[in-house]
């Protein structure tokens, strides 16, 4: 849902003009995020003192997995103006959310560092180390990298065959091949039953495909007190009703994954917690 | 008309066994009744009594309301434009379930949805008749449709877009083209009651529809109450309407295309094109729903998207043959 909200934000953007340039000399770099996983790198690896905002959906804590964190300093609605007032000495925006803003910001000579999404541990690693040197912090992003590769060595080990599971995110979307999701259910050991039944990473599948595929787990990947849409009534369909009776549905919230940081390993811990209840 | 009622009942009834048949997955459906009645949790029953089942009755009772009421407004009003889709009564059914269901009135109250659509179809179709009993042409009802229409399309848009959900305003297809895709039991449940209330309100004013044919007048001098015909007429397609779209979006055509196919056979008896009307609807409705799944997009077509289709072309000729006859 992050990723959905953070699309929204860019949506909802108008544009502002702001004469004055340059930022003022100080020690530390000012940084504003425009994006929800940009918020959560920057509250973790800056100094308070050095987050000049985050986006006001860094305190709705069903999407963030900084939500106290992000009380603490001011917010911004991802609009030019606002965050071009603050002068900051970078921005990070997302590469493909909040366009005209990021337009805008480079128009008006604010530093820009785009975020692309990962789709795989490798470019996680990467954004994360990229942040903190640009952050001026490397040896914090260093820390935050090696703490996640122990949490994935350290996970439960995986039993032959692999029990198979399934994502299913709002609308009947599913983690296919190839996307961070997937290299995350095969760390967790688990078969990604997706990646053979939809062709693309975000293969769309209908109820009928995913309970006739019989996974082991089902993975519901929405918020459970997300308001009620078309999309999220798909999650609670009675179809799916014995998946819940059988104990082999398991709840993940999409902030678990939706972002590079060290939530990911604890997507990855719950999910290996399930699969030892399937298969022990 | 016996025969033809009972013909269009066993094809319905056919394209409901297909429309069960049919799925994305291969499927062995005599196993998964036998599961199912012999109450054995297979896959194959689990299938077929929480997806596909769910699916058929819908199609079919979403298609007999709306051919009923088309077939409804149609005698009432004397016009053969009035549809539930083209004069806004769907618009506006749909615009009511959008506040039930996205601001969270019917998780609280399930039956909130219903209602929602019910109250939405109650009042257009009530402005309506307020119209036509003036003595509305044609072109005022189809004006005053186009009017509503776009009322209920812009406030449902607006309220997806400040409905809480972010997933909200990208729903607004389902609403305006409407779909039977992963619809459930507790859907049945919650619509057919009122779509079965709605059927026996329009129903009952068969006799009086006969009798309206020859004027206002001599009906009400043959006894029928016209202030009795359009309350039911109201009331039922309230109910039949704005169930129908609570569940299953705004479906265009079928009630505007399907009396008019069975017109020439029934002869200008407004009264019987009633039961027939409701059946073809619920054939066109199941087939355009079966057309649907076997165009192999991915998400599937939205079924207003077919009957769209289907029914835009009638709606033109209609218009021109509308024309020359005034001349």
């Amino acid at each position: 849902m992050g990723a959905t909200r953070t699309l929204f934000l860019c949506l909802a953007l108008g544009g502002g003009l702001w004469a004055a340039v340059g930022a003022p000399a100080q020690a530390g770099v000012r940084v504003a995020s425009l994006n929800l996983c940009g918020d959560e790198l920057l509250l973790r690896l800056a100094d308070r003192s050095d987050v000049a905002s985050v986006t006001w959906l860094a305190r709705d804590p069903r999407g963030s997995t900084v939500a106290d964190l992000a009380r603490t300093v001011p917010v911004n609605r991802g609009l030019a103006e606002e965050v071009a007032a603050e002068k900051p000495d970078l921005v990070l925006a997302g590469a493909f959310t909040t366009r005209t803003t990021t337009a805008m910001l480079r128009r008006l000579n604010v530093p820009v560092m785009e975020l692309t999404v990962p789709e795989s541990l490798g470019e996680v690693y990467a954004q994360i180390e990229a942040v903190a040197a640009r952050l001026g912090v490397p040896e914090r992003g260093a820390r935050m990298i090696a703490d996640m590769k122990q949490a994935f060595e350290t996970l439960p080990s995986a039993t032959h065959p692999a029990p198979t599971a399934l994502v299913l995110r709002p609308n009947g979307f599913t983690a296919g091949r190839g996307s961070l999701a997937d290299e995350i259910l095969t760390r967790a050991g688990l078969d990604n039953l997706a990646a053979r039944l939809s062709p693309d990473r975000l293969g769309q599948l209908s109820l009928e495909e995913i309970v006739a595929a019989k996974p082991d787990l089902v993975i519901i990947n929405g918020a459970e007190d997300a308001p009620p849409s078309l999309a999220d009534e798909l999650l609670r369909h009675p179809a799916l009703a014995p998946y819940a009776a059988q104990g082999r549905l398991v709840s993940l919230p999409p902030r678990l994954w939706a972002c590079a940081g060290p939530q990911l390993a604890e997507a990855a811990q719950r999910l290996a917690a399930a699969r030892r209840r399937v298969a022990p | 008309m016996m025969r033809l009622s009972l013909l269009l009942a066993l094809l319905t009834l056919a394209l409901m066994a297909v429309s069960v048949a049919l799925g994305p997955v291969p499927f062995d459906l005599a196993a998964a009744i036998g599961d199912l009645l012999a109450g054995r949790p297979t896959l194959e029953a689990l299938v077929l009594a929480d997806l596909r089942i769910p699916r058929a009755v819908l199609g079919a009772a979403v298609g007999f309301s709306l051919g009923l009421t088309g077939a409804a407004l149609q005698g009432l009003m004397r016009n053969p434009l009035a549809d539930p889709g083209v004069v806004g009564v769907s618009g506006a059914a749909a615009l009511g379930a959008v506040l039930a269901f996205y601001f969270g009135w019917s998780s609280v109250f399930a039956l909130a949805l219903p209602l929602g659509g019910l109250v939405g179809a109650g009042l257009s179709t009530a402005l309506l008749l307020m119209l036509a009993r003036r003595g509305a042409s044609t072109a005022t009802l189809i004006l005053a449709g186009v009017a509503l229409n776009s009322l209920a399309g812009a406030l449902t848009a607006l309220a997806l877009n400040l409905a809480p959900s972010p997933y909200a305003a990208l729903e607004v297809v389902f609403w305006l083209m409407g779909s039977l895709s992963e619809r459930s039991l507790q859907h049945v449940g919650l619509a057919l009651p009122f779509m079965a209330i709605g059927w026996v309100l329009v129903l009952a004013t068969g006799r009086a529809m006969d009798a309206l044919t020859l004027g206002e007048d001599t009906a009400q001098s043959l006894g029928f109450s016209l202030r009795r015909t359009r309350l039911l007429v109201v009331g039922g397609a309230a109910a039949c309407v704005g169930a129908s779209v609570a569940v299953a979006g705004a479906i265009g055509f079928v009630g505007l295309v399907v009396p008019h196919l069975l017109r020439p056979l029934i002869g200008h008896r407004p009264g019987r094109l009633l039961v027939v009307s409701g059946l073809a609807g619920a054939a066109l409705t199941l087939g355009a729903d079966i057309l649907v799944r076997l165009i192999p997009t991915r998400p599937e077509l939205k079924l207003g998207v077919v009957t769209a289709l289907i029914g835009a072309p009638v709606f033109l000729v209609l218009l021109r043959r509308l024309r020359l006859d005034g001349e």
